[in-house]
């Protein structure tokens, strides 16, 4: 009798918690203020809402956090220095003969190879439904944005290259084809390859595609090597595919199928490397795909410092990343715990490479949780060429389609150049680490950078 | 030697590029009409006496023509960004050989001196219609020696060469002097020897031809290279990342592959690819994850490396329509062969 009780009571409580995958991901990630963007756009930089509108509204920093967090932050710990004297705001004065505003602060760069408007970069989405679903109308505002738009892995495999395998899921050349044909003058495309799409060769397919030619005569094509991703290093993508799909893909995947459910696991390899693999591999790409750009992205990796050395010696032209924040569509919960760490010590490792000397030909890019100006920003000082992004892309796109990311898109922007003209520069290039300090010592000396409270110590 | 007349020429039509593609889709979809014109005539027989040439000079050297494989699970991935046919075999997929390297080393194995007369198809780049050396359905002698090393090779190589161009001087001399005003020189082995590292400096500096240590040298390059010599020259000891997994590395000198390739004179560009071959298994995958590939696809060649371990073979290929196009002084292959086929134009015979 006792047993059994307990045992109804540990089942209602794993009932209970299988409900707070959706509560936790509302709760913890900033989905809410995602949405708030792609429905207002540049609005939405402003903190008003229907209760406190303006005229009405008396605001301030917000000090407090909902919840205590676990590790550090770009929010936690980075600030951002603006200066009373701006002496490049009296330059741009001279340039334009009259007072500069934070409009005239320029965010166009190169990265990783391609012309970009500004330092985001849709980061390579796969194929599980929810990126899938969501990847034309990212396809479209990136384009029209001007920004680097990625397609991720066991897309063409599982969605199929040029017709589509699955009902209601775009195919890889669908997606690759709304971006390129939307692009202007600005943008690239980058492309993932698993172990399982070099089975099809990929990247070979794209390589001698006729439709994709001129872009690849543009320079307008990346390839991106996938050694990890910050919610599961070490793992390969994992995603649920409909039993019916089982005999198409069984020969190249890792299928867990229990018999029982409508939705079988299907697992991909992570794909094993060494230094010597990765260096061999950049330059076989270099010898068998001249024409294109080659992106490596890394999952939060002890040796992530060896990597970069590779890539910058090899000629590769940029190295993501992903801290353990980095988003998912699945993977295991003690993943996503306990393996790698947090986008800030990606970035450190972005701002000791930058002090050894990679310089700016190799782009470095941090991604997991960077979603605001204030990212780009603090990124840019410690040394990241750009930032790299997922679900925000996807949120907005759930809100509000195509135009949502565009509105997205558009109050991260007005907020780089905000946050940049009031550090009183003008241009995207002329960030440095002194633009920022931290507010915890230790974090200040493993960056190299200001103890926020040191900064009084000025002789006058 | 100077640039050829012809290679000149090709040179001056890809410079418009719009004209030179439909200079080509012409050219191709209308092959049978220049098939029947004296010069093609001629330089069909020509190449029945080359591929006669290379069998006599292989049969007599020890050789054994053995039948190539058209289909198998999988095929040479090293063709430089060119992508494999796949097809359905009975549920599994199977490619058309790129080439027919991994045969090679099992027919090594078994008779020790062999060659391929072989079928290749390769869906090459759309820029590679302006090199003038690239079909997407080409034929090459391929061969492969037990036990041998690369500089055998290299010496069957220039052996070859010189009895073929020989072969079809004495045969065919004063045609292709009249029809195709070609005249050959009598070549003498042995050919001059650069290593990839001197070709390099000797480029970069001398010959004022930059590029990046590394990378493949570039055609530009090749083509100042072929140029500065008589006879066609060997490129030996390429860094290793720019070739297939199945070059061997040498365990000497990490880094370096034990390969070559051959280059024809006056700017015809590469003739032959060469090397001892990768027969460590831990090696061999180690060199296929470069690809980004999973080993498991090449179980079969793995297995017989394993069993048949140490199986230490070179070889090399050489190109029947380069070679066609190289004797012949042609523009390019696409007139060296009939039924032509090259990236992206269709449709064709």
């Amino acid at each position: 009798m006792l047993f059994s009780l307990v045992g109804l009571h540990l089942r209602l409580l794993g009932k209970l918690r299988l409900l707070t995958g959706a509560k936790e991901f509302i709760k913890d990630y900033p989905a809410a203020e995602i949405a708030r963007r792609a429905l207002k756009g540049r609005d939405a930089i402003y903190p008003f809402g229907t209760l406190t509108e303006y005229g009405t509204a008396v605001l301030g920093s917000t000090v407090t956090l909902p919840r205590y967090p676990r590790f550090p932050s770009l929010d936690t710990t980075i600030i951002l220095l603006p200066p009373a004297f701006t002496p490049k705001r009296l330059d741009k004065m001279v340039d334009l003969l009259r007072e500069p505003t934070f409009e005239d602060v320029n965010l166009e760069c190169e990265l990783g190879g391609f012309k970009v408007a500004m330092p985001v970069v849709a980061g390579t989405m796969g194929s599980t439904a929810i990126a899938s679903k969501t990847s034309i109308p990212i396809a479209k505002a990136c384009a029209k944005m001007g920004i680097i738009y990625g397609i991720g892995e066991n897309v063409a495999t599982v969605r199929g290259y040029s017709k589509r395998l699955t009902r209601g899921h775009p195919c890889f050349k669908e997606r690759l084809m709304t971006y390129l044909t939307n692009i202007d003058k600005y943008g690239g495309v980058i492309i993932q390859q698993s172990v399982e799409d070099a089975y099809d060769e990929l990247w070979n397919k794209v390589y001698s595609d006729k439709d994709v030619e001129p872009y690849l005569d543009e320079g307008r094509i990346g390839f991106e090597i996938k050694i990890g991703q910050g919610a599961k290093p070490g793992l390969g993508g994992i995603i649920k595919i409909p039993r019916e799909q089982i005999e198409k893909l069984k020969q190249k995947y890792l299928i867990e199928d229990t018999g029982k459910e409508k939705f079988v696991t299907r697992y991909s390899v992570p794909g094993t490397y060494t230094e010597d693999i990765l260096r061999g591999m950049i330059r076989n790409m270099r010898t068998n795909y001249p024409r294109v750009r080659i992106w490596i992205k890394l999952g939060p990796f002890k040796d992530a410092m060896k990597v970069i050395k590779i890539a910058f010696e090899e000629g590769a032209h940029a190295v993501v990343i992903d801290g353990k924040e980095g988003g998912t569509a699945m993977a295991p919960c003690v993943a996503m715990q306990h393996l790698g760490y947090p986008t800030l010590v990606s970035l450190s490792f972005i701002r000791r490479a930058r002090m050894l000397g990679i310089d700016n030909k190799l782009s470095l890019l941090p991604a997991g949780r960077l979603y605001d100006g204030s990212h780009v920003v603090k990124s840019l000082a410690l040394g990241a060429s750009g930032i790299y992004m997922g679900r925000p892309l996807v949120i907005s796109a759930l809100v509000k389609g195509e135009q949502g990311v565009v509105n997205y898109l558009e109050s991260v922007k007005i907020e780089t150049q905000m946050l940049i003209s009031a550090l009183g520069k003008y241009d995207v290039h002329e960030v440095e680490p002194d633009d920022v300090a931290s507010l915890d010592l230790n974090i200040a000396r493993a960056l190299d950078i200001k103890w926020a409270f040191e900064l009084a110590q000025q002789d006058i | 030697m100077p640039l050829h007349p012809a290679v000149r020429e090709l040179e001056s039509m890809v410079a418009d590029k719009e004209r030179y593609r439909k200079f080509l889709q012409e050219w191709l979809r209308y092959s049978w009409r220049w098939a029947r014109d004296d010069k093609y005539k001629l330089v069909f027989r020509i190449q029945a006496s080359i591929l006669h040439a290379i069998r006599e000079k292989l049969d007599s050297m020890g050789f054994v023509e053995v039948l190539p494989p058209i289909i198998g699970p999988v095929t040479d991935p090293g063709i430089r960004g060119a992508k494999q046919v796949t097809f359905d075999f009975y549920g599994h997929e199977y490619k058309v050989m790129s080439s027919a390297i991994l045969y090679k080393q099992y027919m090594a194995a078994s008779l020790e001196k062999i060659y391929f007369v072989s079928p290749n198809i390769r869906l090459e780049p759309l820029d590679s219609i302006y090199t003038g050396r690239h079909l997407v359905e080409f034929f090459q002698v391929d061969l492969e020696m037990y036990n041998a090393t690369y500089h055998d090779a290299m010496k069957v190589a220039e052996e070859l060469f010189c009895y073929v161009v020989k072969y079809v001087k004495d045969v065919h001399g004063r045609e292709l002097e009249d029809k195709l005003k070609r005249s050959l020189p009598d070549f003498k082995p042995p050919f001059p020897r650069y290593t990839y590292k001197d070709a390099h400096k000797i480029l970069c500096t001398e010959l004022n031809c930059k590029f990046e240590y590394g990378t493949e040298i570039p055609w530009e390059c090749e083509k100042v290279l072929s140029t500065h010599h008589d006879t066609p020259v060997f490129v030996t000891d390429y860094p290793r990342g720019a070739r297939g997994f199945y070059d061997r590395e040498d365990p000497t000198r990490p880094g370096i592959l034990l390969d070559f390739d051959m280059l024809y004179p006056e700017g015809f560009g590469e003739a032959i690819s060469g090397a001892e071959r990768e027969y460590e298994p831990a090696k061999v995958i180690q060199r296929m994850r470069e690809t980004g590939e999973d080993p498991n696809k090449y179980r079969w060649y793995l297995e017989m490396l394993k069993e048949l371990y140490p199986l230490r073979t070179a070889g090399f290929g050489i190109g029947v329509e380069r070679f066609t196009r190289y004797i012949c002084g042609l523009r390019g292959v696409w007139e060296s062969r009939p039924y032509p086929k090259v990236a992206g134009i269709a449709p064709t015979p």
